[in-house]
Formats: C-alpha cells, sequence, structure tokens
C-alpha cells in the first residue's frame, strides 16, 4: 500500500533520512521506531507532503506521492497525527474533528453562505459523524470543550480522533503513547487495535515506549541518524545487535 | 428545525431594523445625523469584512480602506461616465454599481493577495500596506479622477436603508459561514496552518477566498460611500482609516462578528464626540489617560470575575472604576494648577490617532484577544444567560 524506495532528505549538510526502503501492506500495524532524533517525524513529514525528498521515491497504492501537497495527500487517503500536539486550539474538541470530516464535504461555500437546508443538513452530518468517533476515542462527554483545555492524554486521542475523520486508509501515529501513564498507554493499544480491526485502517506508527511497540506491531523497521537498521518482526528486532547498540544497551 | 418560517421570519426582522434605522435617521430632519448613520453603516461593512480576512482567517491585512477606495472611485467613475446614456436609473443603477464595485476590489483583492497568501508569514502585511499607497498614487496621477483634489460622482443616492442592508448582508455571510462546517477551515487555517492543510484544507485557497470576500465587501462600500457622498478624494481613504478599520477588529476581538460591529459603531462615533468637545488643557489630558488605563484594566479585572463565581468581588472593582473616574477628575483640577499644563491647549479631535493607539497599546497588554476574544452574540447565549439568572434566583429564593 505505502512504499518508500531509497527516500533520502537532506537539510543542508544533514541527511536526516538516508537512503530508506520499506512497504507497508494493506491491515499492517507496522512501527518505525529509533533513537530521538533518528529521522521517524521526518519520514512522516516526507509521506505528508511537508518536504519533498531530495532523491528517492514515496508511492501510495502505486501512485508517486513526492511532490504533492499536504492536502491532497489526505484526500488520498493518508492522515497522521502530530507529535507536537498540534490541535485547533481555539476550536471546541467536536469542530476539530469536523474540521478534518469536511474533507469529504459535497455542498458548495455559496450554499452555507446562504445558510440553505442542503448545508444545514451537512453541517449537522459531520457533526453526526465526528460524534461517532469521540465516542470511539471517550471524548464524547468533552465535545463541547475547547480543545486546549483538555489534558494532555485527551489532547494525544483528540489527535487521532482527527485524523481517522478524514476516513483514511492509511493512518500515520507519531508517538501517540507520549507522555502517557500506563494505564491510559494500554487503553491506547486497544483503541489502535480496534482501529485496525474495526475501521479498517492501516496503521504506521512512531514510538519511544518498547513495550507498547513490541505488543502492538506486526513488522517494525528501526532507524538510527536517518539510516535503517534493520527491518522485521519484533522478535527479530528485539535480538538483533545493531538495534541493542543503538539503543545503548537499552532494554528492548 | 422549522427552517423557511425562521429564515422567513429573520429577513423580514432585517429588513424591518433597516428601515427602522433609515427613518429614525431621517425623521431626526438633521443632514448631519443622518450622514452619521450611513457612515456608522459603513464602517461595520468595513470592519465586519476586515474582521473576515485577519480575525476568521488569521492573515494580517492593515491595507483595508485601500478596497473600498477601489470600490469608491470604480464605480464612482462608471457612473460619472455612463450613467447618462444607460437607460438605468435609480435604484437598479446603484445595485449595478455595488455589483462594480465588488468585482473591481475582487480583481484588486486577487492581484494583491494571490501571490503573497500562496506563501507562509506576514508577506500580506507588507503588501496591502504597499498596495494602500500604490492606490493612492494611481488616483492621484489620473485627471479622469479628479487627481488629489477629488472627484464628484454623481447622481447622488442616498438610500440608508440599502447601506444598513449592505452591512446586516455582510454580518449575515460570516455567521452563516461560521454556523456551517464550511468555517471551520477558515478557523483552523487561523489556528494552525501545517495541521489544517494535514488534514485536507488547501490553505491558499482558502486564505484567497476569504481576502477575495473581504475585499469585494470593501467594495460595495466603497460603491455606497461614494453615492451618498457625491465626492470622493484619496483624502478620505488614506492609511490611517486603514488603521482605524484593523484597530475596529482587533478591539472587537479577532474574530468575533459581534466585536467587530460594536468596535466599528464604538470607534465610529468616538472622534464624532470628540469634535464636539473643543480643546483640552494638559491637566485634563494627563488625567484622563490615567483614568482610562485604570478603567480598562480594572474592567478586565470585572469581565474575569463575572465569569468566575466571585460577584462580590466583581462589584468591588466596580465601585473601584467609579473612584478611580471621580479621582482622575480631582487629579485633572490638582494638575491644572501647574501652569504648563493649564496652559497647553489640545484640540480633542486632533488627539484621534493617539487615543486609538493608545486603546490599542492598552489591549495588547491587559486583553491580547480583544474585548469579546471569540464570543459571539447568539440567542442561545442570550436564552443562557437570562436562564442563569433564573435559575439562581430559584435557588435563592
Ligand atoms: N526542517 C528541518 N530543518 C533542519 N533540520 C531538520 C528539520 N526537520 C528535522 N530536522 C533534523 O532531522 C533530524 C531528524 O529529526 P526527526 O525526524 O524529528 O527525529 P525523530 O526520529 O526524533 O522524530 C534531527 O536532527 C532534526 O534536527
Ligand atoms: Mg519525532
Amino acid at each position: 500500500m505505502l512504499e518508500l524506495n531509497n527516500a533520502t532528505i537532506k537539510f543542508g549538510g544533514l541527511v536526516a533520512v538516508n537512503d530508506v526502503s520499506f512497504a507497508v501492506s494493506k491491515g499492517d500495524l507496522f512501527g518505525l521506531i529509533g533513537p530521538n532524533g533518528a529521522g521517524k517525524t521526518t519520514c512522516f513529514n516526507l509521506i505528508t507532503g511537508v518536504y519533498k525528498p531530495t532523491s528517492g521515491s514515496i508511492k501510495f497504492k502505486g501512485r508517486e506521492l513526492s511532490g504533492t501537497p499536504s492536502n491532497k495527500v489526505a484526500q488520498l487517503g493518508i492522515a497522521r497525527t502530530f507529535q507536537n500536539i498540534r490541535l485547533f486550539r481555539a476550536l471546541s474538541v467536536l469542530e476539530n474533528v469536523v474540521v478534518a470530516a469536511f474533507l469529504r464535504h459535497r455542498v458548495g461555500l455559496a450554499s452555507a453562505i446562504a445558510d440553505l437546508p442542503n448545508s444545514i443538513r451537512e453541517t449537522q452530518e459531520l457533526k453526526d459523524q465526528a460524534m461517532a468517533l469521540l465516542e470511539v476515542l471517550h471524548l464524547d462527554k468533552v465535545a463541547h470543550t475547547r480543545s486546549c483545555d483538555l489534558p494532555y492524554g485527551m489532547q494525544r486521542r483528540l489527535e487521532i480522533a482527527r485524523a481517522m475523520a478524514t476516513q483514511p486508509e492509511l493512518l500515520l501515529l507519531d508517538e501517540p503513547a507520549a507522555g502517557m501513564n500506563p494505564q491510559e498507554s494500554d487503553d491506547l493499544l486497544r483503541v489502535v487495535r480496534q482501529i485496525r480491526d474495526q475501521f479498517n485502517m492501516t496503521v504506521l506508527l512512531i514510538e519511544h515506549d518498547m513495550r507498547f511497540v513490541m505488543n502492538l506491531c506486526e513488522k517494525i523497521v528501526v532507524l538510527d541518524h536517518g539510516c535503517e537498521i534493520a527491518q522485521g518482526p519484533p522478535e527479530a528486532i528485539r535480538s538483533n545487535p545493531k538495534v541493542i547498540e543503538a539503543y545503548l544497551g537499552e532494554p528492548v | 428545525m422549522k427552517y423557511w418560517p425562521t429564515r422567513v421570519v429573520s429577513i423580514l426582522a432585517g429588513l424591518g431594523a433597516c428601515f427602522l434605522i433609515s427613518a429614525a435617521a431621517d425623521a431626526s430632519g438633521n443632514d448631519y445625523t443622518k450622514r452619521l448613520v450611513v457612515l456608522a453603516g459603513v464602517w461595520v461593512i468595513l470592519s465586519v469584512s476586515l474582521n473576515l480576512i485577519n480575525g476568521i482567517t488569521g492573515q494580517f491585512s492593515i491595507g483595508h480602506a485601500a478596497f473600498w477606495q477601489v470600490g469608491a472611485y470604480s464605480a464612482g467613475i462608471i457612473s460619472v461616465q455612463h450613467y447618462a446614456n444607460s437607460g438605468i436609473t435609480g435604484l437598479p443603477w446603484l445595485l449595478l454599481m455595488m455589483v462594480a464595485g465588488a468585482i473591481f476590489a475582487a480583481l484588486a483583492g486577487l492581484v494583491v493577495g494571490l501571490p503573497s497568501l500562496r506563501l507562509r508569514g506576514d508577506y500580506l502585511a507588507i503588501v496591502t500596506l504597499g498596495f494602500g499607497e500604490i492606490i493612492r498614487i494611481i488616483v492621484q496621477n489620473q485627471k479622469p479622477l479628479g487627481e488629489a483634489y477629488g472627484m464628484n460622482v454623481s447622481p447622488k443616492f442616498q438610500f440608508t436603508w440599502l447601506v444598513w442592508l449592505t452591512a446586516f448582508a455582510a454580518i449575515a455571510i460570516c455567521r452563516n459561514l461560521l454556523k456551517s462546517a464550511h468555517g471551520l477551515p477558515f478557523l483552523a487555517v487561523r489556528e494552525d496552518e501545517v495541521a489544517a492543510s494535514a488534514m485536507g484544507v488547501n490553505v491558499t485557497r482558502v486564505k484567497v477566498t476569504a481576502f477575495l470576500i473581504g475585499s469585494a465587501l470593501a467594495g460595495v462600500a466603497g460603491a455606497l460611500f461614494a453615492h451618498y457622498e457625491g465626492f470622493i478624494s484619496p483624502q478620505q481613504f488614506r492609511m490611517e482609516q486603514s488603521f482605524i478599520i484593523l484597530t475596529m477588529v482587533v478591539l472587537g476581538g479577532t474574530g468575533s462578528i459581534t466585536g467587530s460591529v460594536l468596535a466599528a459603531a464604538a470607534l465610529f462615533y468616538l472622534p464624532e464626540k470628540l469634535r464636539d468637545m473643543g480643546p483640552v488643557t494638559g491637566g485634563q489630558l494627563m488625567a484622563g489617560a490615567f483614568a482610562t488605563v485604570l478603567a480598562v484594566y480594572l474592567v478586565k479585572r470585572v469581565i474575569d470575575h463575572f465569569h468566575g463565581t466571585k460577584k462580590e468581588a466583581a462589584i468591588r472593582h466596580l465601585g473601584i472604576v467609579l473612584g478611580c473616574m471621580a479621582l482622575s477628575f480631582v487629579l485633572s483640577i490638582v494638575l491644572n494648577q501647574v501652569p504648563v499644563l493649564a496652559n497647553a491647549r489640545y484640540e480633542a479631535e486632533k488627539l484621534r490617532m493617539v487615543i486609538f493607539s493608545g486603546v490599542l497599546i492598552i489591549l495588547m497588554l491587559v486583553r491580547p484577544q480583544g474585548l469579546l476574544g471569540h464570543a459571539e452574540f447568539s440567542w442561545e447565549w442570550l436564552k443562557r444567560v437570562l436562564g442563569q439568572r433564573r435559575s439562581e434566583a430559584a435557588q435563592t429564593s
């Protein structure tokens, strides 16, 4: 479904992502791990069109992505969350999700400005869709709270709800469990499985919490200093000497 | 919900309000009052339309008067040159000129907006500022446009109700937009362009759309203004005017339509009041400044307390505000004992820009989100406030 072939990006002298290749198939729970500054987030930025790769290609369902603007990528069916939470702060929780659901709108701007019945109906439909997603992520009770007033863990979940609202085929999660306590992180584990099994989304996720990744993912790619150092199922990754070295002896 | 009944009622109410305003202005039998009512409407259109660009979409346009000017001059020159042989008269012609003003202003908006809105950052501020000067220089060098002296626009059309109907339409456009899901991408662009884009929002398109609608509305205001006054000159659209419109938007609360309308009305009438006031002495000026700073600060405290529960504290602060007013009155008498201050005379009207700047600075210090923040007036809000009162009354009894 998603295919990176020798994707490379340089920022001045720094090669943030160096010759990285991996393929995510439909239905995967795919992990992307590596120490801080390894280039994981940059990979997401390449896929979602924030940056254009210096060389190499990124294909989604056989279509070349590099050079496609972010909003186009979202329309093609790839949605993401942000490591440093980027919610629409002054908007309510519900509104945050409706912005994303709006991607699939049909009614024109003129109808909205004239407040015509079809626009009112569509707005209601989008709100209902958004509300249903909020229920999945247990955010329905705070639907009308300003998103910046939410506690941290909820903001992270809202990031996921918002990304899901674009109805993507591929969901990119950037450190979804960062800053969560074990309880929250266990809940999240269940939610991510549910996203895959119930919503039929393929998930590619970056995560620091090794327990989380090893529990969840079926395939893992490890980056270090922009280079891909290992690829395979969790068991193989756990015992790979290069990975152990990269993590400086941290138990993996 | 009953769609059509509410629609018909609100449209009728809007029309009724326009004619009431118009009738009240006419009933005053005073041309000066009537003109004030019309100009207030024009300023409401200007501030509401700039609010769409700056407040709702978060783009920093600081030359809004330029689009007002484009609308005024384009509609004006078309009227002067083509009215006589057009065969159209009265209201239809004015409506046609409003459309012309909108189109020309929107075209100007496209030329200015398209290159700068594609980029992230504050290019728009610089470009709109420059555009205002360019338009002024172009007008000042065109014989048919009356150069620096100004141009007579004939025929004059003085429909007070139409100005206010347009103002209501501008308000309705923004309100409907924000009410529907279509408005959310605009707000999302204001909040975070990267995230908006990742959620599928075409950021450039949203920005340009807001800019075009905003410019077009300013153009309509220009056409109405030109035909009401019957005379326009570059003086009326100088940079200072852009600054005033911007102050209205910022003061009202960036993004709040209600705030823009209220601030437009307040800041429009303030200078008119100052004009009536005559000169003030240095002592009065200093005391006034002191009182304003203190009052604004305390009013903020009062507002904050009303959000909380401590009503007594709110009342105490209100008392302090009144105390400050009295204190500053005493202060002005004391300061006027100093001959230098007592003998200095300032024309209140000339102090307008000083006051506006002062208001802006104070606002940025104590309430950067503007007086209303993002809050809007709505019937639900009114019901909620009244309901709260009632339930409080029920609890205490
Ligand atoms: N826009 C940019 N300009 C310059 N350097 C960047 C930029 N984005 C990321 N980098 C660098 O690329 C490297 C990888 O960053 P990142 O992908 O955020 O790491 P992580 O794996 O922790 O998510 C870091 O050294 C970072 O400083
Ligand atoms: Mg990262």
